[in-house]
């Protein structure tokens, strides 16, 4: 599966949590877990409940340790079973989580920002760029508003342009629309569509939805029961930009949909 | 806060007084000062100034031990936050220590520090580090992981995530600790004057008592719970502010704990 344009290669991870006391071994979660995704795609991998993919972005941002397996990024091979690990990778690799993450005690624009000011990147060309981001997706006029006081989905918009606003060459996202409404849902998968498109960075997004992973990506892996392997791998022919209001209309969307759920099962 | 409040609140008030003055009535003036004998020694008291010294010496007393004790126990819990090791061996001490009876030691401290303001300063500094330390300890473990390992992928050094993360995260936790060793620590330096003093309100109450003048002593412990109730409420508007970032819960009618 590996080809010369790939953005962020990774081989062969293994993963298993240490066992529990009173437990001689845990099962596998992760096992002989390869793929590989290109400059600027969109890749999504669909998997059941359960069957490790937040374990897998974990791993990939490098705040968790795999058993084994390694990552190619920039001709540079990364050991993800290392003791010594580097979250973000030098902020090349940036993660929207299933939560928010969004610090309570932060001001909406100094969350998104956070990022920016740790980096030391925050200055006028940055901020204007910020201004834009929030732009795209309704966020302005609310700078100064406290998480709490922000809704689900502009919470999710805001944890989303936190991380797009230092512009990380590859992005892993997991399930970040999981806890929203389907309305709310669409309008968030439509945001980043054309959010994607301004910059087209490398996406590796995950999630249990197979009718979201088929609409979002342009190849969509399909990962087995847990121990979990890449089964099956498809690509998305559904031209862009896509309507995302009534995805399932889209041509050759049902067919796809029928084949990834049979695999699933 | 509504009128109707603040009806009952005096209709509580008038009873109050009058189950005093009821008390004062049964049981003679000398074992039980009036409502009204209380009041006028106090304006009588505050107008020549000795209430006001005495009540100087007693907040001193407080405030000093509340610094001495409080900023160790404030700060520690952040600089044992990466000594795991160091944690663990400390760990039975200072439960060990929070388990002795501080009032207890106000007579070694009185051996120790003689009978002026340090061995007041020591005996509040002792209860409310353990307060604070152990409430702060409490925040800075239950610091959320997912927030710390967002700032590490966006970046951030163990500096920012102290800085950043765990501190602003702690502050509440703090404040609990804050609040309950604010009340303590004039408790504590009322204690140490009853064991040995020339000087405070605790000094007046010992010496009132000494001379069955009950007025001097109520006119004390209003004295001490007027200081208690405006600490209070400096405390919690103060954590008001500082917490502003919180989501308002509940009516707001219990402004004196701050919650």
């Amino acid at each position: 599966m590996s080809s010369p344009a790939a953005a962020l290669e990774v081989r062969r991870l293994s993963k298993r949590f240490p066992p529990r006391p009173g437990q001689s071994e845990s099962p596998w979660v992760l096992s002989d877990l390869s793929f590989c995704v290109g400059d600027s795609e969109f890749l999504t991998i669909v998997g059941p409940s359960g069957s490790g993919k937040t374990t897998l972005l974990n791993i990939l941002s490098q705040v968790d340790g795999a058993s084994g397996g390694e990552m190619l990024f920039r001709g540079e091979s990364i050991n993800l079973a290392s003791a010594a690990l580097n979250p973000g990778l030098n902020c090349h690799i940036g993660y929207v989580t299933q939560d928010d993450n969004l610090l309570p005690w932060q001001t909406l624009i100094d969350n998104v920002t956070f990022p920016l000011k740790l980096q030391g990147r925050l200055n006028q060309e940055s901020m204007a760029r910020m201004q834009g981001l929030l732009k795209a997706v309704n966020l302005i006029g609310f700078d100064h508003y406290y998480p709490h006081e922000l809704s689900g989905g502009m919470r999710k918009r805001a944890s989303l342009i936190r991380t797009l606003a230092y512009d990380p060459p590859i992005i892993l996202m997991d399930e970040p629309f999981g806890a929203v409404d389907a309305q709310t849902r669409t309008q968030l998968q439509q945001d980043l569509l054309r959010l994607w498109n301004l910059g087209r960075k490398t996406i590796v997004f995950v999630t249990h939805d197979i009718g979201e992973a088929i609409a979002l990506g342009d190849r969509v892996l399909v990962l087995s029961r847990s121990p979990a392997r890449v089964i099956y791998e498809h690509h998305v022919a559904i031209p862009r930009p896509r309507d995302l209001s009534n995805f399932y209309k889209l041509e050759g969307f049902g067919d796809m949909y029928e084949t990834v759920r049979k695999e699933l099962l | 806060m509504n009128l109707r409040l603040a009806i009952d609140r005096l209709i509580l008030l008038a009873v109050f007084l009058g189950l005093w003055q009821a008390c004062s009535m049964g049981f003679g003036t000398h074992w039980f000062s009036s409502p009204i004998g209380t009041t006028l020694r106090f304006g009588e008291l505050s107008l020549n100034g000795e209430l006001l010294y005495h009540m100087n010496y007693t907040a001193q007393a407080a405030v000093y031990g509340f610094l001495v004790g409080g900023i160790p126990g404030l700060l520690l819990p952040f600089m044992l936050r990466k000594q795991a090791v160091l944690n663990a061996i400390l760990d039975p001490y200072f439960a060990g220590g929070y388990g002795v009876p501080k009032l207890a030691l106000a007579p070694l401290f009185v051996l120790w520090f003689g009978i002026d303001l340090e061995p007041k300063i020591a005996l509040v500094a002792s209860i409310v580090f353990f307060l604070v330390f152990f409430s702060t300890m409490a925040g800075v473990q239950a610091v959320n992981p997912q927030y710390v390992n967002m700032a590490r992928v966006a970046g951030a050094s163990e500096r920012d995530i102290a800085r950043h993360i765990v501190w602003p995260g702690a502050i509440p936790y703090a404040f609990a600790g804050f609040r309950i060793a604010a009340p303590y620590s004039i408790g504590a330096a009322v204690v140490g004057e009853l064991i040995s003093s020339n000087r405070g309100l605790g000094y007046l109450i010992q010496a009132g008592a000494t001379d069955f003048d009950t007025t001097t002593v109520f006119v004390s412990l209003a004295t001490l719970t007027l200081i208690v109730v405006v600490i209070n409420i400096g405390v919690a508007h103060f954590e008001r502010w500082l917490l502003r970032w919180r989501p308002r819960t509940g009516a707001g009618t219990s402004w004196v704990a701050g919650a």
